[in-house]
């Protein structure tokens, strides 16, 4: 579904993503680990395209270049120079890291605005699926995003990026800073949503354990180059990744 | 899969590295590299009134007071976090300040200059003290504000010559005095504000700029320091009020125009925000050209607005965020 070929990012003169190959197959979930500054994230944004926009800015003010080569393919074609727009009604939805809900619209409304892309029953539909999946933000419909506590945060950017009903979901650090306990609740949902809607996922996170049961195949990042790639069964059994990111 | 794919690569130039220890300045050409940019400007500066016709000195003066604005303007937006739409409030503290002490107590310009710098500065910066709290547009708008508020005043009550203004204050003994002051100040201010930004309370001004409840938390009162930088740059506003009610001899309410707190954005952005010499130059560009314009009668604003709106369009990080760039780095394509 998505094939990342040679991509190569540059900050400048700093090297963020090196030469990296990777491929998500349609229908299974994609992980993606690494320390911090392995180029987790630059990666997300390359593939949404928010790089694009992070670029124009930076050109504008006359600050750092970034330079973006390589190819991505989406579903047959090249994507590398899409709109982040323009990506996102392909089906490729990111929610990003530290969630970036809105905080002064409530649960309800961060969930609509999510909705854009989507026809009304489509919408209506997808909000029924969040609320069966995450029965805590029911209850929370008419608070404002602020006030949500950081579980609850994360459950609504998920929901809000399903309501742009993805093909691929990207999922940006969904684990930051959350309890153990939220942290097993969510890893099983996202792959309950993977099973029950046959979305196509790419999660990034920095401590492996909690989400390696729940992925089909992973790569692990390092200083922008990917190092290893696996099944979730070869990684674990792997001694290198066993010291590194499970801390066993 | 071999990649054939290059990328632009920008690099500091050697020279620029070394130079910026001063102990490095072991060759002549090294100190050429420092120096002349600074040299290049400063003489620049003074010899301009040596070329230019009558017409075009008057011009040279004013385009040095905004020169003043813009540069206040750029260290309390770039440096302090303040968007500070106050110039008028200081042009017009300060020419009323010396204006008043001039034609009421006979007082020469060479005293009410500087007392109404001083006088203009404390008020102005007592009057924005109750805004401190406020950040971005906030700030900017009730800066924006308080000039016309002084306006009405002055009309409300008939005080200062009312709407009529004062007129035959003392002058400068000749142009080339006037000349002088006003581009000596530039450059001692432009000087001087650079040297302060990289002092240790430039270090606390960016601190607020960035993150104001982490210089909070280091136990530093950031009213303080933010009162300090607001009247930083009302001195200098001041200074160029001061010596502008002496320029044209005159006072009146439109020393609190608006154009003294629009054009120093302008400059700023054409010059490049940030940089503190930027808006300088701007000035000094901007205000010859909206003068060079005045032949299209009411078509010159438009022009005006073209050429500020290219600029945003086409070079939004400014002239000299860009020179200088190309001055200090150099680029060449690599292979990846």
């Amino acid at each position: 579904m998505l094939e990342i070929k040679n991509l190569m990012v540059f900050y400048e003169n700093a090297i963020a993503i090196n030469n990296v190959n990777m491929r998500c197959k349609e229908g299974v979930i994609t992980g993606v680990f690494g320390a911090n500054s392995a180029g987790k994230s630059t990666l997300m944004y390359t593939i949404s395209g928010i790089i694009l926009d992070m670029k124009k800015k930076e050109k504008m003010r006359g600050g750092e270049r970034i330079t973006v080569l390589g190819s991505i393919t989406y579903d047959g074609s090249d994507i590398l120079n899409m709109k982040p727009s323009e990506r996102a009604k392909k089906g490729i939805i990111l929610c990003p890291e530290r969630r970036r809900i809105f905080p002064e619209s409530t649960t309800l409304e961060n969930l609509k605005i999510g909705g854009y892309l989507a026809t009304r029953a489509q919408a209506k539909k997808t909000m029924e699926y969040v609320f069966a999946i995450f029965p805590a933000l029911r209850e929370l419909k008419g608070r404002e995003g602020g006030f949500l506590s950081g579980g609850e945060q994360q459950m609504l950017a998920i929901g809000r990026a399903l309501m742009a009903q993805p093909k691929l979901l990207l999922l940006d650090e969904p684990l930051l800073g959350l309890s153990p306990k939220i942290e097993a609740i969510l890893a099983r949902t996202v792959k309950d949503i993977n099973r029950e809607t046959g979305i196509t996922i790419l999660i990034t996170e920095q401590y492996a354990r909690p989400i390696l049961p729940i992925i089909d195949y992973a790569y692990v990042l390092e200083n922008g180059g990917a190092v290893l790639e696996g099944t979730s069964q070869e990684l674990m059994e792997n001694p290198d990744v066993k010291s590194a990111y499970f801390g066993l | 899969m071999v990649i054939e794919e290059t990328r632009r690569k920008r690099l500091d130039r050697g020279i620029k590295v070394r130079t910026e220890s001063l102990y490095a300045l072991s060759t002549w050409r090294e100190m050429a590299y420092m120096i002349l940019p600074r040299l290049t400007l400063i003489l620049g500066l003074f010899i301009l009134p040596l070329v230019l016709s009558m017409y075009w000195q008057r011009v040279l003066c004013s385009a040095g007071i905004y020169a003043l604005l813009a540069l206040g303007f750029d260290f309390l937006a770039e440096y302090v976090g303040l968007v500070c739409l106050g110039g008028a409030l200081f042009i017009g503290s300060g020419g009323y300040i010396s204006g008043i002490l001039n034609a009421y107590l006979d007082w020469p310009p060479m005293l009410t200059i500087p007392i109404a710098t001083l006088g203009g500065s404390v008020i102005s910066t007592l009057i924005l003290l109750p805004c401190l709290r406020l950040r971005g547009i906030y700030f900017a708008i009730v800066s924006f504000m308080l000039p016309l508020l002084a306006v009405y005043i002055i009309i409300a009550l008939n005080v200062f010559g009312g709407t009529e203004g004062i007129s035959a204050l003392d002058t400068f003994p000749n142009i080339w005095v006037e000349q002088y002051i006003i581009l000596g100040a530039v450059i001692f201010s432009l000087f001087a504000i650079r040297r302060l930004v990289n002092k240790d309370i430039g270090l606390i001004f960016r601190g607020i700029m960035d993150n104001d409840q982490a210089v909070k938390a280091s136990g530093i009162n950031i009213t303080s320091y933010k009162t300090k930088a607001v009247f930083i740059a009302s001195i200098i506003g001041c200074f160029g009020g001061a010596y502008l009610s002496h320029l044209y001899s005159w006072l009146g309410i439109s020393l609190f125009a608006m154009d003294f707190s629009i054009v120093p954005i302008a400059a700023s952005v054409m010059g490049g925000m940030g940089t503190l010499v930027g808006p300088v130059v701007g000035a000094f560009i901007l205000t010859p050209m909206s003068e060079a314009l005045r032949g299209f009668g009411q078509l010159r604003v438009v022009l005006y607005c073209l050429i500020l709106i290219g600029f945003i369009v086409y070079k939004p990080e400014g002239l000299m965020n860009y020179l200088q760039r190309k001055y200090h780095q150099f680029e060449y394509w690599e292979r990846v």
